[in-house]
């Protein structure tokens, strides 16, 4: 670490350095014992990263051309780079933007020095390799390369040179140009496809051998010459020099000193937010959709832990929505705790007792909920059915779906449209392309769908609307979310407690209906179409299932004339009258066995008994009793009783029956579950030893024992066997002599406990643990004589 | 929070509250690029489909209207996604246009390419064209103009018909407008039709389709192919053409089982249509036989599928297509959109009878119970026979009886699906009966009676269902009915309801066994009147007959 950059530190006042530590929060944690611990930790790697992660597009190339740029650097020769790299349109404000950028990278502590030569600080040139883009010099490209190797190239591109000063000879631009103006237009079209992309390439065989006059192809041209090099066994660079003559001495291209402006349609607020509270509104109903459905009949939850396709298309069904947006439902209800996996090896989703108190508040609130918890969940909905890079399906509700930077792009996305302005609806690639400007290191087309998913979900979620930020959604992007719910209130509709019966057997709920008015005619009616309103519509099923609910046909009828605008039409009334007038009229029972007899009085005489209580008879009609007890229990009993009573078949036949040869009527009881084969009582004994030797190992955690020294003992298969058996019936110790994984001869003392399929499993104690040894392998076996 | 009348549900269906004070105007706004599904007393159904809203394309409405219409009227936010449905939906249509070509005859061209490419790689599509003419075009075989059409609308890309028609042989026909005169809606659905060239008019029964059919005609001013669904249907086109226009006797020919004239206006069934012999529709050359200016189709919603296939290879000849209603039990409305074409003009039944063009009309369900014996019987029926049992039941003889009784001033039809029950009703009120096996000559006969109210009451079965005009009948009692149709159902009350020279109102009875699959049917069949605002009144047969027997008795 430079003793300079520290006193440069040290030099800065009190102001500045809070100024640092508020901007750079990983310097103080923990807080560093003195200005060299703080100057030490903001040069290390980690931290120089982060910082640059945090600059813009400009502010990163003021620092790449500061790198790039020989020591001590000259104001007015970094801004001449800068100004060849600006776009056209950008080329008014250099001067302005460069100094105070310069005085940001200053705060920051990414640059130090005096005022007039800025020095990029300790860390930055390591973090910022390769710095915009451009591959090593020509000196680090060609150092490994081998004399021979490089003796051709200079023998090919500047005879007369001496060997191997190939980056000499680059660092001419004469040369370069030479050299480039040479080969042929394909090799020089991927020379320029280098100059500003990846400036690093993959080639098999990338030292091979070429010369200009035999190369075979582009690439081996290039090669030849030295405007590629090798700098392994498979890559190639090119060379810094060479990327400078090709970029005709720029570093940068098209470079913007603002922020790229974010455009779109224009729209009207009020019509956006209106859209935006519509779609909040949708968003939280299907939020409560899936929960209340999966009450009833919930998913399983995958052992990987997501949700299985078929559940989320099943899900999408119901909702009438497309997968994605049923998979956002489902991960947002998820993320706002109001839908979790239940424990246990056959795991369900089911809403969480939070779905409870989260469904009696306002709609508002619940929405804020749920937006909330979206815009600050760590998972990515919007990958949810795709795959991953090991072409795995990723399912909804996976801990796969977790990203680190899906967070952090929604907040940054939400910044974008909120600093679009009232109104503005800005286009997703000029979203990206700001992304890309005030985050430039984070860029790539990860972040770029990303940014995508975060626009999509908003619109789908009702943060937006036609892709303008919504009042509400403002709020909720500056976290203000008692204020986003402030706002979404009055756009919300108002929950109404009548609905319209209509002659064709439907009933329009013109709005959001009560909670309890609701949960009464889903009861009683099914759902046609749901959205602003609901549309009803009474069958008979339906109708029969509020009658299975409880509720009589005029309980039924008079809730509905309660909250009915308009009188009940007749065809309606005429249905649940119908239906309630059949609804019950066949009753299913169950019954042990029942006792009949054509003379009523019998009947009554037995029913007046005390004695048939515990056979629990009831009286089904005048010359029949159902009874719950088995046919044999009941005929028992009424012997006892001093009837004479016979048994009857399913036929209605009277089974003769021997009083001794009486049979169970219930089902056969459960056999016995015996295990084939059975466990002898030695495995029993040892598989236990070996539990004790285990638990004991885990919690004593005995030291190893030294390996007894001496010569490996060896004896004949037979005996080694016949000995570990031995051992293993009376629980001795032995000493084995094992040869292990790489073949080395190893002695171990053993605590025998079990063997099978070929393998000895044993207390090692030289190991501290529990192996198992394969037999074939164990040399010998002797006895150890105690105390070791 | 907006005050409209309109709510839009997910589902694409939007709800209009009719009482409020602005329905009408949403009314009129949505009815171009909405279906009206259902039209009960509080709440009418309107459903955006893709038909729909190429219908609304067709007739030069765009998405920017459709959605404006859509946010001003509705009372909560629209959802986003059904706006942008919307507007792609219709995008669609129009991307691909049939044009004719100088050199190819007929080509299909676009202006977005990659939609061209998408569907010369569909399987189905390619064989119906021709040769690439450039980026944008490619040849398509004339006689493959309505196949293509069809099979673009299954991809969801419908082409624009731009190729224009075959004016057809010249022939002139003028309205003869003697003591009568097109009424205002007909002349809307004739004028609307023919600057669309092709396509659908959707008129309720009673609401004088044929003069709408007329005057298409006089504005073709071409020989002109009319296709109905029977005989009688047949004649009656005739009479009313011979009525209502310039055409004489001599210039309209029948073609039916019985005659093959070919004139200058053809009337021709279905029926005929599609005979085969030997596996070969032997009057296909009638479509042929003369180079016909405009091929009428009646009651569409019945066309049989061999005469869809016949009308795709007619894709150049002006076609009128005439219904009550676009529902078709086999679903294929499809058809219907690509090969006759988009719906041209439409009315809700219950607004005509507002205006006094239809009688307005009563529904009344009578249910009879089932005896004690008869629910034994009906319990133990095979499955299939089950509906013929309970719909035939003597239970309802009774209930027709009373009825016919109830209305002694009145022109009663019974109408009725099972013969034997026709023909015991027959005996009991004393009526003729019409069935399938009476001569064409006789039905013509007895419905002249009728007519002429020599007779009252009507027996028919379902050879009565369509096109026959019988204006003074205001009663009809249905004691039995194909199964479910509910199109048979709208059929059957549109026979009563043809304006009364009273002006008095029609009833309509339907008699259903309580407790029994017909009473399923019944309310199957009930769903479309129902949802086009005719409520169905229930009445306890008991109570029928309790009301019938003191004055039997007097």
């Amino acid at each position: 670490m430079s003793v300079e950059f520290a006193d440069w530190l040290r030099g800065r006042d009190d102001e500045e350095l809070r100024a640092l530590v508020a901007a750079r929060p990983e310097l103080v944690t923990p807080v560093p014992a003195h200005v060299e611990g703080l100057a030490a930790r903001a040069v290390t790697p980690s931290a120089t990263g982060r910082a640059l992660d945090r600059l813009d597009r400009f502010a990163l190339a003021v620092l790449e051309t500061l790198v790039l740029l020989p020591a001590p650097a000259d104001l007015v020769e970094l801004r001449d780079v800068l100004a060849r790299g600006l776009r056209e349109s950008a080329a008014g404000d250099l001067e302005a933007a460069l100094s105070g950028t310069l005085r940001r990278l200053r705060g920051l502590a990414l640059v130090y020095g005096p005022d007039d030569s800025p020095m990029p600080a300790p860390g930055v040139r390591e973090a910022l390799s390769p710095p915009a883009g451009l591959g090593p010099p020509a000196a680090d490209v060609f150092r490994h390369h081998s004399p021979e190797r490089l003796a051709e190239i200079t023998h090919d591109i500047g005879a007369g040179h001496r060997d191997g000063e190939v980056p000499v000879l680059l660092g001419d631009p004469a040369v370069v140009e030479r050299l480039v103006t040479e080969v042929s237009p394909q090799a020089r079209a991927a020379l320029d496809e280098l100059a500003w992309g990846p400036a690093a390439g993959r080639l098999a065989n990338a030292r091979r051998a070429v010369r200009a006059d035999t190369a075979q192809s582009p690439i081996e041209e290039l090669l030849a010459r030295g405007l590629l090099g090798a700098t392994g066994d498979e890559t190639v660079a090119l060379p810094r020099e060479v990327a400078l003559y090709l970029r005709d001495g720029r570093l940068h291209r098209d470079l913007l000193t603002s922020p790229p402006p974010l455009r779109g349609p224009e729209r009207d607020a009020a019509l956006t937010d209106r859209t935006a509270a519509g779609q909040a509104f949708m968003f939280v109903r299907a939020v409560e959709e899936l929960c209340e459905r999966w009450s009833f009949d919930p998913p399983g939850v995958l052992r990987t832990g997501g949700l299985a396709v078929r559940d989320l298309k099943r899900a999408a069904q119901v909702l009438e929505l497309p997968e994605w947006s049923t998979a956002l439902v489902a991960e947002v209800a998820y993320a706002a705790g109001l839908i979790v996996a239940s424990g246990g090896v056959d795991g369900e989703w089911l809403p969480s007792p939070a779905y409870d108190a989260w469904r009696v508040k306002p709609g508002e609130e619940r929405w804020a909920a749920v937006a909330g918890n979206w815009l600050a969940t760590d998972r990515a909905p919007g990958l949810a059915g795709e795959r991953d890079d090991r072409d795995r399906l990723l399912n909804a509700l996976t801990p796969e779906l977790r990203r680190g930077a899906a967070r952090e792009v929604r907040t940054a996305t939400l910044a974008m449209l909120a600093a679009a302005g009232p109104g503005v609806a800005p286009d997703p690639a000029s979203v990206r392309d700001r992304l890309a400007w005030e985050q430039p290191r984070r860029r790539g087309a990860y972040r770029d769908r990303l940014v995508d998913f975060t626009l999509r979900e908003a619109e789908q979620i009702g943060v937006t609307g036609l892709g303008v930020l919504a009042g509400h959604g403002r709020a909720l992007a500056s976290g203000d979310t008692a204020q986003a719910a402030k706002l979404l209130g009055p756009l919300l509709p108002e929950p109404i407690d009548h609905v319209l019966l209509q002659a064709d057997l439907t009933a329009v709920a013109p709005g959001p209906l009560t909670g309890d008015l609701r949960r009464r005619l889903t009861l009683a009616a099914d759902v046609e179409s749901t959205g602003g309103a609901t549309v009803y519509r009474f069958s008979e099923s339906s109708i029969r299932r509020a009658l299975d609910a409880g509720q009589s046909g005029e309980e039924l009828l008079a809730m509905l004339a309660h909250h009915s605008a308009t009188p009940v039409p007749q065809p309606l009334n005429y249905l649940v009258t119908d239906v309630a007038r059949r609804h019950g009229r066949i009753r299913v029972g169950t019954a042990g066995a029942y006792i009949r007899c054509d003379d009523p009085a019998v009947l009554d005489q037995v029913q007046a008994d005390r004695r048939t209580v515990p056979l629990r008879l009831r009286r089904l009609a005048p010359t029949v009793i159902a009874s719950r007890s088995a046919r044999a229990a009941l005929v028992d009993g009424l012997r006892a009783m001093g009837y004479a009573p016979v048994a009857e078949s399913l036929d209605g036949d009277v089974i003769v029956s021997q009083l001794d040869a009486r049979r169970a009527e219930g089902a056969p009881p459960a056999r016995p579950v015996t295990l084939v084969g059975g466990l002898d009582r030695d495995v029993v004994a040892a598989a236990v030893r070996a539990i004790r030797a285990g638990d004991a190992a885990h919690r004593a955690r005995r030291p190893p024992v030294e390996s007894p020294g001496g010569q490996v003992p060896r004896s004949p298969a037979t005996a080694t066997i016949s000995a570990l058996q031995q051992a293993i019936r009376q629980g001795g110790r032995v000493w084995i002599g094992y040869l292990d994984n790489q073949g080395q001869a190893t002695s171990r003392i053993l605590e025998p406990a079990r063997m099978e399929g070929g393998y000895l499993t044993a207390y090692d104690e030289t190991r501290a643990a529990v192996h198992r040894f394969a037999l074939h392998r164990i040399t010998g076996v002797s006895e150890v004589s105690d105390g070791g | 929070m907006n005050d409209g009348p309109l709510i839009v549900q997910s589902d694409k269906t939007l709800l209009l509250e009719v009482d409020h004070p602005a329905a009408d105007a949403c009314r009129k706004a949505i009815a171009p690029f909405a279906e009206l599904e259902r039209a009960p007393e509080h709440v009418h159904t309107y459903r955006v489909t893709p038909l729909a809203l190429w219908n609304a394309r067709a007739a030069g409405h765009d998405a920017e209207q459709v959605v404006d219409a859509l946010i001003a009227h509705s009372r909560y936010p629209v959802p986003h996604a059904l706006l942008v449905d919307v507007a792609e939906t219709m995008a669609r249509y129009g991307r691909l246009r049939l044009e004719k070509h100088p050199v190819h005859g007929l080509a299909l061209s676009t202006s977005d390419r990659a939609v061209l490419e998408e569907v010369l790689r569909s399987k189905k599509i390619a064989p119906l064209l021709g040769p690439r003419i450039d980026g944008d075009s490619v040849a398509v075989h004339p006689s493959e103009r309505g196949t293509l059409k069809q099979a673009l609308l299954k991809l969801g890309w419908p082409a624009e018909d731009l190729a224009g028609y075959v004016d057809g042989e010249a022939h002139p026909i003028k309205l003869n407008e003697d003591g009568w005169q097109v009424r205002q809606y007909q002349r809307e659905a004739a004028d609307s039709f023919w600057h669309g060239g092709s396509g659908v008019v959707v008129l309720p029964c009673g609401a004088g389709k044929t003069i709408v059919g007329a005057t298409a005609m006089a504005h073709a001013q071409a020989t002109t192919l009319i296709l109905v669904t029977n005989t009688v249907s047949a004649h009656q086109w005739k009479q009313e053409l011979l009525r209502r226009t310039s055409l004489t006797e001599s210039e309209i020919g029948e073609y039916t089982g019985t005659r093959k004239e070919i004139r200058p206006v053809t009337i021709a069934t279905y029926q005929v249509m599609t005979t085969r012999r030997q596996g070969v529709y032997r009057h296909l050359e009638l479509f042929d036989a003369r180079d016909w200016g405009l091929v009428v189709y009646d009651e569409v919603h019945l066309l049989p599928a061999p005469i869809f296939r016949m009308t795709a290879d007619l894709q150049a000849r002006r076609r009128l297509g005439l219904t009550a209603t676009l529902v078709r039990e086999d679903g294929r409305e499809g058809d219907v959109f690509s090969l006759i074409g988009p719906k041209r003009y439409d009315s809700p039944w219950k607004e005509m009878e507002n205006q006094g063009w239809i009688a307005p009309a009563d529904c009344v369900e009578v249910r009879v119970t089932l005896s004690d014996d008869e629910r034994l019987a009906y319990a133990m029926a095979e499955a299939d026979e089950r509906y013929r049992f309970c719909a035939s039941t003597p239970a309802k003889t009774r209930v027709a009886e009373a009825l016919v009784r109830r209305h002694t001033d009145e022109q009663v039809l019974v109408i009725g699906q099972y013969i034997d029950q026709l023909d015991e009703l027959g005996d009991h009120l004393g009526a003729p009966v019409i069935k399938g096996e009476t001569r064409i000559r006789e039905r013509e006969r007895l419905f002249q009676a009728f007519r002429d109210k020599e007779l009252r009451v009507l027996v028919v079965s379902k050879v009565a269902n369509f096109s026959i005009d019988l204006p003074e009948a205001s009663i009809a009692i249905q004691v039995s009915g194909t199964f479910g149709s509910r199109q048979e159902e709208a059929q059957r009350l549109g026979r009563v309801l043809r304006p009364k020279a009273g002006g008095g109102g029609a009833r309509f009875y339907s008699v259903v066994s309580r407790d029994t699959v017909d009473q399923d049917f019944a309310a199957h069949r009930q769903r479309f009147l129902a949802e086009q605002g005719y409520a169905y009144q229930i009445v306890d047969a008991d109570d029928v007959l309790r009301e019938d027997r003191p004055s039997a008795d007097s």
